[in-house]
């Protein structure tokens, strides 16, 4: 008894301080967001004066009302809104369709494997790593060519093309740990290749279709690159649009909008990992690892 | 003409010869075991029955009709896969209909039909699950559900107990033995377990590394075997093989095993005719642990029993029977003795050779050495 | 042959099923094969070429290089990509191992912890740019809040400061990853054979023992997914340059990316950003392909 004693009384010791450290991290990585919420509720008069780290004295939804619909991007003053349905406008199809392509490409490499599907796989999976800027110049020319330039359509064919990487290497792993003699049984129920993709495969594909649909979303609602080679003025994306607001160097610095402006560009990504976090992990962990 | 004619086939990966002409043929009504270690090509030789997998050379026929090029959802099989392959997204209906849906049966025929087979294997209760609300066994009776309700000329079964453990495999093997007795069709079936082959088989075919090594019936491939492989591959425990030399003692042919100090001689009683060549080289004995017992177990009706005394090496009581270790040349020998046998290790104890099931191959060619006809008078005549 | 009339009427739909995957893969291979590939040779040989503001076929060997690696900017930004990838990565992994094994002491709120160090991963560059610009900055942020608080001679300007504004990057950048690096190796601590580490305690070893000698050793694996992805995020890193300090000041923050992205579309000399851009992608071939190479290579069966 008073031999044990000690020894736990260092135990809860040495929990309290692991209980203590892992909460300043927390507390270190939740800080941006908090002063991010904070100031975009505060008037700019108050941000000057009072402390970063402080609640708002004065609770005001101005700012995110500036951002939304009045700020000034570039020469009009129509605030975010319009980015942010360009973003949509992007995001809702390049997802659709790259998925789409990637679970065909998945299910034929496989389950329907021929001489070389290896190296297609090899090649197709490489696009995931290359660096854009490798691609920049000759996708300006082409999508001039196509009449896509400085269009959301342009950019849709941009996240599909680059998507199909990332989709096919999440479909290919999971239909991988499928075993190949659902397809036999089933062509010898008579079922050809669509009836086995359509009836057999995809509804059992739940978790990476959530998976894909989150990653693609994730990726193309944050991209900045594509945006901001392909598609300036009225068709950016609302990432695009949120540093011209930002960092544009006319003007006093309205941070509350600034920071309300980012809360805009952010709150689809967050609601989504919020929601489905557990989807989000595997999707990040199946694009490094082989899983 | 048989019913399913495997002629000649080869099969070929690249480089690769995974089957040197196999040879097998079948009656309607047959229940076909092939038995092998992993790698003899068994499976490759199901896949190709069943189409998934294509043929490099040979035929194979089915019911008089070359169905080498036929695709697999026109031969009119059905099969059983090892994994069970259930569609995991449709419940055990959807599963076992999906076949006949393909084949644009009506709802309410297929309906029917799904009721019909889930009554014979009695999982009536289970239809609106999906496969991952059931158990092993479950599984394995539908995914047998879902070949059944077909109605096929041939079944295949691809290793279909492998996944269960031990009682339930025991208990599925005489379902499946019993319901080829009921419904008297035609089945081919896949698997490593000798136990399964005897058991299930009316025909067994023994394979390995792509060559078939003999096809007979279970007792035939038991108590016949064609070569070592065969004569070690199936029985459990294994047939004893010792090195022996056939001589000639005072006009009886013997086979003669230098044993410690003592030379034992068993007599030859079958295969004494192409035995007579074999007088004076070494050859290699096969004795299964059931025909050497303690004297008083022995038949000795026939005057087939010879007893020699020998050191026991290790007793290893399993309950049902008493398995003693001796020595017998170079070798180490199991006998099946009845269980409670006074024996203690060290000691020496009278043992009883059934001569009459002794079987005897070419060390060389590992082929068994034997009479061009099996005359079962031969047994009779040193009576 | 005797399989003649049954199954004749199937033969074409046969065929046509047969052909079927690959006529379903081809899309997706044509768009990479074009997209990717194509692209790569056609900047490959613009990096060879006399473009500039247009295209221009003229071959003129090695010109574009060799002003490539005489530019000025490009020194820095090879430089600040060596000083940003070699911090961020190191940081990313120590941070990310310590806050694993600190969330594997069956620590009871893990959920919640581990949901608040990964959601930075969640944002986009240009708003975790955005909001440490605003939170380094050095009259409203940080800086005076610290003064605020009383301590009059805290000093931050390093988002102006020539010499340290590349600093701030890589904390903001650290900032982000680090939580995704936390959940690779809470992976691989978690998929260690538990037995293992009991025979070690009965042993008699200690913890951190067990740690140093047992666990971290087995998760290579890890550690060498981590540093490939992270390097792959740092040469590519783009965005959060852009947002947080624009490159600057002046180029002092400048990367490859950003110099690619500057001479290819402000100052209009496709030739040399062609060049910096191959240089890039053969910096990422040389890490990736082998790392791709035995992650696909299956054991034989």
């Amino acid at each position: 008894m008073s031999a044990a004693s000690p020894a736990a009384r260092r135990g809860a010791a040495t929990r309290a301080v692991l209980y203590a450290i892992l909460l300043v991290f927390a507390v270190i990585y939740l800080m941006p967001l908090y002063v991010m919420l904070t100031t975009s509720f505060k008037t700019l008069e108050e941000i000057h004066q009072g402390n970063m780290l402080a609640l708002p004295g004065e609770w005001t939804l101005a700012p995110w009302r500036e951002a939304w619909g009045s700020a000034c991007i570039g020469l009009e003053c129509n605030g975010v809104h319009g980015y942010f349905f360009n973003s949509i406008k992007i995001v809702v199809p390049a997802v659709l369709i790259s998925g789409l392509l990637g679970a065909f490409n998945g299910y034929v490499l496989t389950k329907w494997k021929f001489r070389g599907h290896k190296v297609v796989f090899g090649l197709i999976l490489f696009s995931c790593f290359i660096p854009f800027q490798i691609i920049l110049l000759p996708m300006a020319r082409v999508l001039g060519l196509l009449h896509l330039a400085n269009s959301t359509g342009g950019l849709v064919l941009v996240h599909i093309v680059y998507g199909i990487g990332f989709t096919t290497l999440f479909f290919r792993n999971f239909y991988a740990s499928f075993p190949d003699e659902l397809v036999r049984a089933a062509q010898l129920d008579g079922a050809g290749f669509f009836t086995i993709f359509f009836r057999i495969l995809l509804p059992a594909s739940v978790p990476i279709i959530v998976v894909t649909i989150i990653w693609q979303f994730t990726n193309v609602w944050n991209d900045f690159l594509f945006g901001v080679s392909f598609a300036s003025g009225d068709s950016a994306p609302i990432t695009v649009a949120l540093n011209n607001l930002v960092n544009s160097s006319t003007g006093v610095k309205a941070y509350n909008v600034n920071m309300a402006a980012a809360m805009v560009a952010a709150v689809p990504t967050l609601i989504v990992y919020i929601l489905a976090g557990k989807y989000f992990l595997r999707g990040l962990m199946s694009g490094s690892v082989k899983g | 003409m048989s019913f399913l004619h495997i002629n000649n086939v080869h099969k070929r990966f690249g480089e690769t010869h995974v089957l040197k002409g196999v040879d097998i043929a079948i009656e309607q009504g047959d229940f076909l075991v092939l038995v092998g270690p992993s790698g003899c090509g068994k499976s490759t030789l199901l896949n190709m029955i069943a189409g998934l997998d294509s043929i490099s050379e040979g035929e194979l026929l089915l019911d008089g009709r070359c169905i080498n090029d036929v695709h697999p959802s026109r031969r009119d099989i059905a099969m059983v896969f090892q994994s069970y392959a259930l569609y995991p997204s449709m419940t055990v209906a959807g599963n076992i209909g999906f076949g006949l849906e393909m084949r644009k049966v009506p709802r309410k025929e297929r309906r029917e039909a799904v009721d019909r087979v889930a009554k014979l294997l009695q999982i009536e209760n289970l239809l609106d699950r999906k496969p991952g609300q059931l158990s092993g066994g479950q599984r394995q009776r539908v995914a047998m559900g879902r070949a059944l309700v077909r109605d096929p000329q041939l079944f295949l079964f691809d290793e279909p107990l492998s996944n269960l453990d031990a009682k339930l495999r025991v208990d599925m093997r005489s379902e499946i033995k019993q319901l080829h007795q009921r419904l008297k069709t035609t089945i081919v079936y896949v698997t490593h377990d000798q136990v399964e082959a005897m058991t299930l088989a009316t025909r067994i075919a023994v394979m390995r590394v792509g060559e078939l090594q003999q096809l007979g019936t279970p007792h035939e491939v038991y108590d016949d075997p064609n070569n070592l492989f065969v004569a070690g591959f199936m029985g459990s425990p294994s047939m004893n093989l010792v090195k022996a030399r056939i001589v000639e003692h005072d006009g009886v042919l013997v086979a003669q095993v230098a044993t410690g100090d003592t030379t034992l001689a068993l007599p030859i009683v079958r295969d004494r005719e192409a035995l007579s060549d074999w007088c004076g080289r070494d050859v290699i004995l096969g004795l299964r642990p059931e025909a050497i017992t303690d004297p008083a177990s022995a038949n000795h009706r026939d005057g087939n029993i010879h007893e020699a005394e020998l050191p026991v090496d290790l007793i290893e009581p399993t309950g049902a029977d008493l398995y003693v270790v001796t020595t017998l040349g170079d070798a180490s020998v199991n006998a099946r003795m009845r269980p409670g046998t006074p024996l203690r290790p060290g000691e020496r104890t009278r043992f009883a050779f059934d001569v009459s099931r002794m079987v005897v191959f070419d060390p060389e060619s590992e082929r068994r050495i034997r009479d061009e006809q099996v005359v079962d008078s031969a047994l009779e005549e040193t009576a | 042959m005797s399989n003649a009339s049954p199954d004749r009427d199937g033969g074409a739909r046969e065929r046509l099923q047969r052909w079927l995957p690959k006529l379903v893969l081809s899309p997706s291979c044509v768009l990479v094969l074009f997209f990717v590939y194509g692209f790569i040779a056609w900047t490959s040989y613009i990096s060879f070429s006399d473009s500039g503001m247009m295209p221009d076929y003229t071959w003129v060997g090695l010109h574009q290089w060799s002003r490539l690696w005489t530019s000025w900017t490009w020194g820095i930004a090879l430089h600040n990509i060596w000083v940003f990838g070699l911090l961020y990565i190191v940081s990313c992994i120590v941070l990310g191992l310590i806050l694993a094994i600190l969330l594997d002491q069956r620590i009871r709120a893990e959920g919640v912890l581990r949901t608040i160090y990964l959601y930075p991963m969640a944002l986009s560059f240009i708003v975790t740019g955005t909001a440490w610009q605003w939170f380094l900055n050095p009259g409203l942020g940080l800086e005076k809040t610290m003064h605020d608080l009383g301590w009059q001679s805290f000093s931050f300007n390093w988002l102006i400061d020539s010499n340290m504004a590349i600093y701030t990057v890589v904390i903001a950048a650290v900032w982000q990853a680090t939580g995704f690096v936390m959940a690779m190796f809470l992976a691989g601590l978690r998929g260690i054979d538990g037995e293992m580490i009991k025979a070690a305690q009965i042993d008699g070893a200690p913890a951190w023992k067990i740690y140093a000698r047992i666990i971290i050793p087995q998760l290579r694996p890890v550690f060498l997914s981590a540093v490939v992805v992270l390097a792959h995020l740092a040469i590519k890193s783009f965005d959060l340059i852009v947002a947080m300090t624009g490159g600057g000041p002046g180029n002092a923050t400048a990367v490859p990316a950003t110099f690619m992205y500057s001479y290819a579309f402000s100052r209009n000399e496709m030739g040399i950003a062609a060049a910096s851009a191959v240089f890039m992608l053969a910096v990422i071939a040389a890490l990736i392909i082998p790392y791709l190479y035995s992650e696909l290579r299956e054991p034989r069966s």
